[in-house]
């Protein structure tokens, strides 16, 4: 990160300091001296740095859909838009298995207990991903769900919230990356690109 | 064969216990007694000018506020308020319970609709599943969400909710539950937008995540 801009708000600018740590000149100084050709290559790094990045490059999810957000989410996970391009196309059978739970659905409350099983049987460390409207707030079930955990997060804690109805793929795939962004230990700040903020603009509706 | 000679002969056959014929409506359909409705059904298969050899759907009625000739006015049901909690209210339920059989035949190709009435107190209606198996899940659905209890049902649990639970959702008194087996299923109040709408300034470099460099 380059010193000139001012970080951006919340940003750990300690901890991106901690990450640009510079090597000792002594251990520089030995390495030239033995004659190896270059002392600067090797990385330093944290071992959370490393096992983040190992659990971020390899989020599998267990195969656990409710509605019609899971006809979404299969369609993320096909080849179109090919959810192992992030390394979260491993759909594993068993929660023991998997590392994130994407709740696709309507959580009814037949299904809550279950799902709390499930997400008890999941290894530690574990993500939640609330999927669509249902998984989020009850949904369309607000009103006269009386069979409807209104938000899998009255029974789970969720990490990351996925709005739709159903959302679709792309925005399962944002919901990815900023679980990634979590798991590498910055906490994802949506920042639209200028182009996106330039071109809504001329949308009509938009004043 | 036209519906009004389908119930022609259905009255022929029971009697007294053929209530009556409407054909105004979308669907024409005929009351019957609850007492014969067994009786009916099986005269509606087996009859070589009828055969109804299919049960389409059983379908339960909660008449609150509607008398016996289909005249008041529906009751308002209760949900969850904006807060989340459940919604009550002082109204007490009255009117009668119904069941709607919806018949075809498949080799006659004509459709026909019987309808049985039932005191909200009793709410028993004898099964139609010897007649037609379908009937079965059918008339356990019927008992699930509106206690309709169907006499002679050879296996009448819950088909959609747990065995365990208390009430019939689809009863128009029915009161929404605050939490069930400690499973929460009041909602959340409404709040504020907790992610404003972002304002980006020209000195923000273009991409996804500044952070990102």
């Amino acid at each position: 990160m380059s010193k000139n801009t001012t970080p951006p708000e919340g940003y750990d600018v300690q901890r991106e300091q901690m990450l640009d740590f510079k090597v000792p000149e002594q251990l520089v100084k030995v390495l030239d001296e033995d004659g190896r050709s270059d002392a600067k290559n090797f990385i330093l790094t944290t071992v959370d740095e490393v096992f983040n990045w190992a659990r971020l490059s390899s989020i599998w999810p267990v195969t656990f859909g409710l509605a019609c957000c899971a006809i979404e989410m299969m369609a993320t996970s096909a080849t179109r838009y090919d959810i192992d391009r992030f390394g979260a196309g491993a759909f594993r059978a068993t929660p023991r298995q998997a590392d994130l739970m994407i709740v696709s659905g309507t959580v009814t409350a037949k299904m809550a207990t279950r799902l709390k099983l499930i997400y008890d049987q999941m290894p530690e460390p574990k993500w939640v991903i609330a999927m669509g409207s249902c998984a989020i707030g009850g949904g369309p079930y607000f009103k006269y769900g009386y069979h409807v955990v209104k938000g899998v997060d009255f029974m789970v804690p969720v990490d990351v919230y996925v709005p739709g109805c159903p959302p679709r793929p792309e925005v399962l795939l944002e919901g990815l990356m900023r679980l990634q962004d979590k798991i590498r230990g910055r906490e994802g700040k949506l920042v639209k690109p200028k182009w996106i903020s330039d071109y809504a603009k001329k949308i009509p509706y938009r004043k | 064969m036209d519906q009004k000679e389908i119930y022609e002969l259905l009255a022929e056959k029971l009697g007294p216990a053929a209530l009556g014929f409407n054909d105004e409506g979308v669907e024409a359909y005929a009351d019957v007694e609850p007492g014969s409705i067994a009786a009916a059904c099986t005269f509606l298969r087996d009859d070589e000018r009828l055969q109804f050899n299919q049960l389409m759907c059983l379908s339960g009625i909660d008449w609150d506020g509607y008398d016996e000739n289909g005249k008041g006015k529906s009751v308002k049901i209760l949900g969850y308020t904006d807060e989340g909690q459940p919604e009550t209210s002082d109204h007490v339920s009255e009117g009668d319970f119904g069941v709607a059989y919806s018949l075809y035949s498949h080799s006659r190709r004509h459709k026909f609709t019987l309808r049985v009435r039932t005191p909200r107190a009793t709410a028993s209606v004898p099964t139609v599943s010897g007649v037609w198996t379908t009937a079965a899940w059918h008339e356990r659905e019927a008992w699930d969400l509106l206690g309709i209890r169907f006499t002679g049902h050879r296996d009448l649990r819950r088909i959609l909710l747990e065995e365990h639970w208390v009430g019939h959702p689809l009863r128009k008194d029915y009161q929404m539950p605050g939490t069930w087996d400690n499973v929460p299923l009041h909602g959340q109040p409404y709040c504020e937008n907790p992610f404003p709408p972002i304002e980006v300034t020209p000195d923000q470099p273009a991409g996804d995540d500044p952070a990102e460099g």
